[in-house]
């Protein structure tokens, strides 16, 4: 293959692997926005919790980061519908302007505390295959990212799964479609709501988890993956498991080849460039409908 | 409060404003001011698209950004005068809100919001990276600034506080007389109907786009001119410091804790914000604590302290934002209103 | 003169036909009523009319001058205004500022608007009411308020989209005399309603919807004692006399 064409195909496919766990971030923060309709501009910054964890629980207890997904999921899973306890369920008839203002407090005080705690030093988390790499078909793969995109997907299966053949999930989904008529059918709409906030905490964190190999580790690592996760979010339908899914491959292929054609300067700028004009001419985003 | 106490209040403030130079003497009380002004003035500003019109941009940074960009660049390329610069950066403000506008308005809501960040990051961005134009991440230090003559005599030669101080205190307030203008003009009429209902506004004869647009250039022009006077103020600009998201978020802090949609919100929001924090930043607070010898400076909390406690300021906001938005949603200025017409139900 | 004309009018939502080739004239100075059930496209209509909504087909002329797809500012500018079926007061303007943002249509003068809210508050008998927040106030209120802010723009026709609904009978009276009052002034009305006595006493005409088609069209006695109304709409309530 000529080399031109292997390091475009290189790209592509990393920014699939990546993609994956942008999906991730998108899935939760879609799931979030589709039961409350709610944009949470906290998520990257409980991803950045999610790095946290995983870096100390491989610090302190020699816990791989894949491994500490077992463990990192449960946790966050009630922090998340802990925050949506205490703090959002207040908010529920709020002007959505300020629903998102509350995030933005929100997501303040968890990189700031972050900050106070442990210094906005950077930290390495390095794993015996942290910078190693598969080879398939001539093109070479990192490995963490092809872990992470694997356990991704089982991650993206089982939430599938639970979405479409539970009842907890098939409530979820109603509640998604219609909150009121959800209500009248008996669901408990504030309980859904708290579920909804421990998915996409949980899998915000996940995602952490999964890159915490082979990011940096810093408390202001948040903001950079919300905005992500809003272009996803968007491009994939507000509230769409699978647009999600779709947005954050999109995502990360635009962003790797933008990086390899053009400049990592200006990949970021066609992400957002993007994001608008998925905003301008496709609100609904590419699925068309807002359908979990 | 009565109309007549409360100009009266109003007046001796302005009064004791104009005269605090001659009695203190601290270049760091005189900091503290201006940065206070300056907030002001962007907070200000900003209430006009975001709390009266209804249309919360979080992306503000980009029209202060330009401002401070322009100004300094068109002082150390071109030696133009930064009171002169300053109005190209206006104009480029001005082209620069249209431009925004005409994309972002055509969205409502939460969706107005992302935009608006999307747009101030593609802006900050570009500025990253068209290096020949704006020196990239390194930013622009400035040279010396220009005297200031009128007729041949020298004015000021900027070397102390003072005449920033001023500058920045006439800014302050023409920003919020013309908010206050703006609010009782029929201008702002239409900014509130817009605000409450959109589409009620235009069955009755307001056309959304030119008013959204009216409103979003004037915020753009005083957030402009706040831009490029911060540039000669501090002497250095770079993307991160004056297109930043956290200035967009900083600025909408502002106004929500002070009350959105009151003329007075912002200046309330940052006489809370504003000292605090960089009492915090510069380590006054450590300082204060130490002095105190609750802690000392050598142990274990006390090294902690006084490391982090310069970073706390964001976290402050945080917290402040939360307990504001949740417990009194109009800010500062809505919740003493609300007390203040109980307090006369009660009376009457 | 007819101050208002539809000519074959429709207007479809991706498949759906909220609005099937509707023609009408109404005559300047006159009360035309519209009536049928719910979802016969009486709203849809209203929207299209003051260009809310683009027709998909057909052409709506006012005062001579077709009007398809302008904007409802434009429309209201030109002398056409209407209000909602579910109110939409500016909750957190007071009363008088609500009128007055109907004013500033005309005039830019906050002052001049001030003084034509004011006239206009004392017309729908809520001058003591001027200073309150609109959002506190209770339905009937509301619909006065909507009707005086529309009042203010100085309109040549005024579209009122079931302004009795949720009244009760003494509100709904005030309201009656209100429409016979505008009539006075010469202001043409389009009344949408579902209260048909009220559409027997104030109407010159009448125009019945139906799944999107106009159904009938004549006086309000023709219209009520047309088969084809009694059985899509009125039912026997009608004809045995009990409305």
């Amino acid at each position: 293959m000529p080399s031109g064409m292997t390091v475009f195909f290189q790209a592509v496919l990393s920014g699939v692997l990546i993609g994956g766990i942008y999906a991730l971030i998108g899935i939760g923060m879609s799931i979030i926005f589709g039961v409350m309709r709610i944009i949470n501009f906290a998520h990257g910054d409980i991803l950045m919790l999610g790095m946290y964890l995983s870096y100390y629980l491989f610090a302190l207890a020699g816990i791989d980061p894949f491994v500490s997904v077992l463990i990192i999921i449960p946790i966050m899973f009630a922090f998340g519908a802990l925050l949506q306890k205490v703090f959002i369920n207040r908010m529920l008839d709020a002007l959505p302007q300020n629903q998102l203002l509350l995030t933005i407090g929100l997501g303040l005080i968890m990189s700031n505390a972050m900050m106070l705690a442990f210094t906005s030093d950077y930290k390495i988390l390095t794993t015996s295959y942290s910078s190693a790499s598969v080879t398939l078909a001539g093109i070479s793969i990192s490995e963490p990212l092809a872990i992470s995109f694997l356990i991704t997907a089982g991650i993206t299966a089982l939430l599938y799964w639970f979405l479409t053949r539970t009842d907890t999930g098939q409530a979820i989904r109603a509640t998604a479609q219609d909150a009121q008529a959800a209500q009248l059918m008996g669901i408990n709409v504030k309980r859904m709501g708290m579920i909804a906030f421990g998915i996409g905490g949980a899998l915000a964190a996940t995602a952490g988890a999964l890159i915490s190999p082979t990011y940096y580790i810093y408390p202001q690592v948040g903001s950079a993956f919300t905005l992500k996760a809003f272009v996803i979010t968007v491009m994939g339908g507000m509230g769409s498991v699978v647009g999600a899914t779709i947005g954050g491959i999109i995502i990360g292929v635009t962003e790797s080849v933008s990086s390899v054609c053009i400049s990592s300067g200006w990949k970021d700028v066609v992400v957002f460039a993007v994001f608008l004009l998925v905003l301008l001419f496709k609100p609904a985003g590419l699925m068309g409908k807002s359908r979990m | 409060m009565g109309s007549r106490l409360s100009n009266i209040i109003l007046l001796l403030t302005l009064a004791a404003l104009f005269f605090f130079p001659r009695f203190v003497e601290s270049p760091y009380a005189f900091h503290i001011m201006i940065l206070l002004f300056l907030s002001t003035i962007v907070g200000t500003s900003w209430n006009i698209i975001g709390g009266y019109t209804g249309q919360y941009s979080i992306g503000h940074a980009a029209y202060f950004g330009t401002g401070a960009y322009v100004t300094m660049v068109l002082m150390k390329d071109k030696q133009i005068p930064p009171w002169l610069g300053v109005w190209a950066g206006v104009a480029l403000v001005i082209i620069i809100a249209l431009v925004i506008g005409s994309i972002c308005f055509r969205l409502r809501g939460p969706y107005f919001v992302l935009a608006s960040i999307a747009v101030a990051e593609i802006m900050r961005l570009s500025a990253m990276n068209l290096k020949e134009l704006t020196n990239g991440a390194e930013g622009i230090l400035a040279t010396e600034l220009p005297a200031f003559r009128i007729g041949g005599r020298v004015i000021t030669d900027f070397v102390s506080k003072t005449p920033f101080y001023y500058i920045s205190l006439v800014l302050a307030v023409v920003t919020i007389v013309v908010a206050f203008l703006v609010l009782h003009s029929k201008l702002g009429y239409c900014f509130q109907a817009i605000r409450e209902d959109q589409d009620a506004a235009h069955a009755l004869g307001i056309n959304p786009t030119f008013y959204k647009n009216a409103a979003l250039v004037i915020s753009a022009i005083f957030t402009g001119i706040a831009g490029g006077f911060y540039a000669i103020y501090v002497g250095f600009v770079d993307p991160a410091t004056v297109m930043s998201l956290d200035i967009s978020v900083q600025i909408v802090l502002v106004c929500i804790i002070g009350g959105i949609g009151t003329i007075y919100g912002p200046l309330i929001g940052s006489i809370l914000i504003v000292p605090i924090t960089e009492a915090l930043r510069s380590n006054l607070i450590a300082e204060a604590i130490f002095k105190t010898g609750m802690v000392s400076q050598e142990s274990h909390f006390g090294s902690f302290l006084k490391e982090n406690l310069a970073h706390a300021h964001a976290l402050i906001y945080g917290i402040l934002v939360v307990l504001v938005i949740l417990f009194m949603p109009e800010g500062v200025v809505g919740f003493q209103r609300k007390l203040w017409s109980k307090w006369n139900k009660g009376l009457g | 003169m007819a101050i208002l004309e539809l000519n074959h009018v429709s207007k479809s939502f991706g498949g759906l036909a909220a609005n099937s080739d509707v023609s009408f004239r109404v005559e300047e100075g006159a009360i035309m009523g519209l009536i049928g059930p719910n979802g016969a496209g009486k709203t849809t209509l209203f929207n299209c009319i003051t260009g809310y909504y683009s027709p998909t087909r057909g052409e709506i002329v006012f005062r001579g001058h077709r009007i398809n797809g302008l904007q409802p500012d434009k429309v209201c500018k030109l002398g056409m205004v209407r209000t909602w079926q579910k109110v939409r007061p500016l909750t957190k303007l007071s009363v008088l500022e609500n009128v007055m943002i109907g004013a500033l249509c005309r005039t830019n003068s906050v002052k001049a608007a001030r003084e034509l809210a004011a006239r206009q508050l004392e017309l729908v008998k809520m001058e003591n009411r001027a200073d309150f927040l609109a959002g506190g106030l209770p339905i009937g209120e509301r619909k006065k308020l909507e009707m005086a802010r529309v009042l203010a723009t100085d309109p040549q026709l005024l579209l009122l989209d079931e302004v009795m609904g949720g009244l009760n009978p003494t509100e709904s009276d005030d309201i009656i005399q209100l429409i016979l009052a505008i009539k006075e002034r010469g202001i043409t009305q389009v009344v949408i309603e579902h209260d048909m006595k009220a559409i027997m006493r104030v109407s010159d005409r009448v125009v019945v919807l139906n799944s999107g088609e106009k159904l009938a069209e004549g006086t309000p006695v023709d219209v009520v004692n047309n088969q084809l109304v009694i059985d899509a709409y009125l039912g026997k309530a009608i004809s045995d006399g009990t409305v």
